[in-house]
């Protein structure tokens, strides 16, 4: 019977979606992370009649066909890359981007990463990193004996040092865009990649045409909404319990024929 | 006496049919843009059950077509720049690989080449062809005529289309329809593009509920049905055939 195959793919689909949905609400504190929602599309059908063909001689046509489809499937798991709400942390370090871009990031293997998150530190030799260590890109190195370190919403940063009034610029905080951001592909620890969906990354100054500003002082909290997720959720459970309904229905209609034969 | 379990076994095979397209619906009950089926049945007349015998209207079950209902399916709102439900009749016109296609699932997102595509990566047909997107040149919006601007400027125009009779589409899969007659797709004069929102499925799940549990019993009558009839047969032939009857 085809009605438990379809009504398998309808509830393994719902399952992805409550992955989908558990991994946002586990990411609800998440600095930088960007909501991620399952989109679904129908399967083949299996075309019994076809729409349109001819019924007679004199040219009259099927007006409706017989197509049986065969459930569903995951088309995509789509990343919402809206801006999150900014937070103040009043660490100097903290910078948060409102608009379009991302923070490069140089990773070990000497690869370039891309993230919203910009809870940033220095490490021991005063150079900028995330939360990992890993340098920020271009780097920025800050100077022993600062008072004061201010980077602009154009992402100049400019220190201050003991003793002196005037301050130096250290430094120049770069923001990369894509045509496509929602392609890029995630690997954890708030860091994407660039990724054949997303097209090449182009680099600009923060505050230029399709740049974003950098705030200094906040970060970006995650684009979830709880009451949204909260609502899929019921949905997806529901649905699920739907599709469940047919597996029994389509195991009694099998029961009752196999017991025929007394 | 044989006739009953073949209109039986018609019927029962027209209820498991009935059944694959209501497990159909109901995997697709959270398919954007999805438009659920019925399984209309028609009777199918045989004059004559025997030949030679006395003309008796027997009358079997069939399947007459697949009904698609295309009424609209409730709004929920995305906020997606890119999401785009129709309110009102028509499709948005998609070419793929294998033709020109039709949707009302208006989830559209940006390739890495800025061209607006759906999510299988198949270009939305505007008024003049794909259309071009740069993210960088500012918001988009889209106006409730389909005009797709950025910063003030047009960029592009979606394409909405309507068909005179919908009986000419067919189901293609991954949320797409296939034009399969000669009827020509026109431009549609009432529809309202809505921005930020999608049209989701139009399953009312309540009624395949209700169908789903009509289907179990109608099976369970008919097979009583038939496994009466099956041991009348036996009865006749046990006490015919005895050589003593009682």
């Amino acid at each position: 019977m085809q009605a438990l195959r379809t009504a398998a793919t309808g509830m393994a689909a719902q399952q992805l979606n409550v992955e989908v949905i558990s991994n946002n609400i586990a990411n609800m504190n998440t600095v930088g992370f960007k909501k991620q929602r399952a989109e679904f599309e129908d399967l083949l059908y299996q075309t019994i009649v076809q729409p349109g063909s001819q019924s007679s001689d004199s040219g009259t046509v099927v007006p409706t066909g017989v197509q049986i489809g065969a459930g569903v499937k995951a088309g995509s798991v789509y990343r919402i890359t809206g801006q999150g709400t900014l937070s103040n942390t009043g660490n100097s370090f903290d910078m948060a981007i409102n608009g379009a871009g991302y923070f490069q990031v140089q990773m070990p293997d000497g690869t370039t990463a891309y993230t919203r998150a910009g809870n940033f530190s220095v490490n021991d030799q005063g150079q900028l990193v995330t939360e990992d260590g890993y340098l920020v890109q271009p780097s920025i190195t800050i100077p022993q004996n600062v008072t004061n370190v201010t980077i602009s919403q154009q992402g100049q940063v400019q220190v201050t040092t003991a003793g002196t009034t005037a301050p130096t610029t250290v430094g120049q905080v770069q923001l990369a865009t894509f045509l496509n951001d929602a392609g890029l592909e995630a690997m954890g620890n708030n860091l994407f990649t660039e990724s054949g969906a997303s097209g090449p990354a182009t680099a600009g100054n923060p505050g230029a045409t399709g740049y974003g500003v950098v705030m200094q002082g906040y970060t970006e909290a995650s684009n979830v909404d709880p009451v949204s997720e909260i609502t899929d959720l019921i949905v997806a459970q529901r649905a699920y319990e739907m599709n469940s309904k047919v597996v029994t229905t389509a195991d009694q209609m099998l029961s009752t024929a196999v017991n025929t034969k007394s | 006496m044989d006739n009953a379990i073949y209109v039986g076994l018609s019927r029962q095979m027209m209820l498991e049919r009935e059944l694959d397209i209501v497990a159909n619906n109901l995997a697709n009950v959270d398919t954007n843009g999805f438009k659920f089926e019925d399984l209309i049945s028609s009777a199918d007349k045989v004059s004559t059950p025997r030949a030679g015998g006395p003309s008796q209207a027997l009358t079997f079950v069939q399947d007459g077509g697949v009904a698609r209902d295309y009424s609209q399916g409730a709004f929920t709102q995305t906020g997606g720049p890119l999401d785009v439900a129709i309110d009102g009749k028509g499709f948005f016109q998609i070419s793929t690989a294998s033709g020109t296609r039709y949707t009302r699932d208006g989830r559209f997102k940006l390739d890495s080449t800025g061209k607006l595509v759906t999510q299988d990566g198949d270009p939305v047909q505007g008024a003049g062809g794909d259309i071009q997107i740069d993210p960088t040149k500012g918001q988009v919006s889209i106006a409730k005529n389909g005009v797709i601007s950025q910063s003030g400027n047009q960029v592009g125009k979606l394409q909405v289309v309507s068909f005179d009779s919908l009986a000419a589409l067919s189901k293609d899969g991954a949320n797409l329809f296939e034009n399969v007659s000669n009827v020509t797709p026109t431009p549609s004069t009432d529809a309202v593009l809505e921005q930020g929102m999608l049209e989701g499925s139009n399953v009312q799940p309540i009624n395949q509920i209700t169908r789903l549990i009509e289907i179990n019993r109608a099976y369970d009558a008919i097979t009583t049905m038939m496994s009466q009839t099956s041991s009348l047969s036996t009865t006749a032939i046990q006490r015919l055939g005895a050589v003593n009857p009682s």
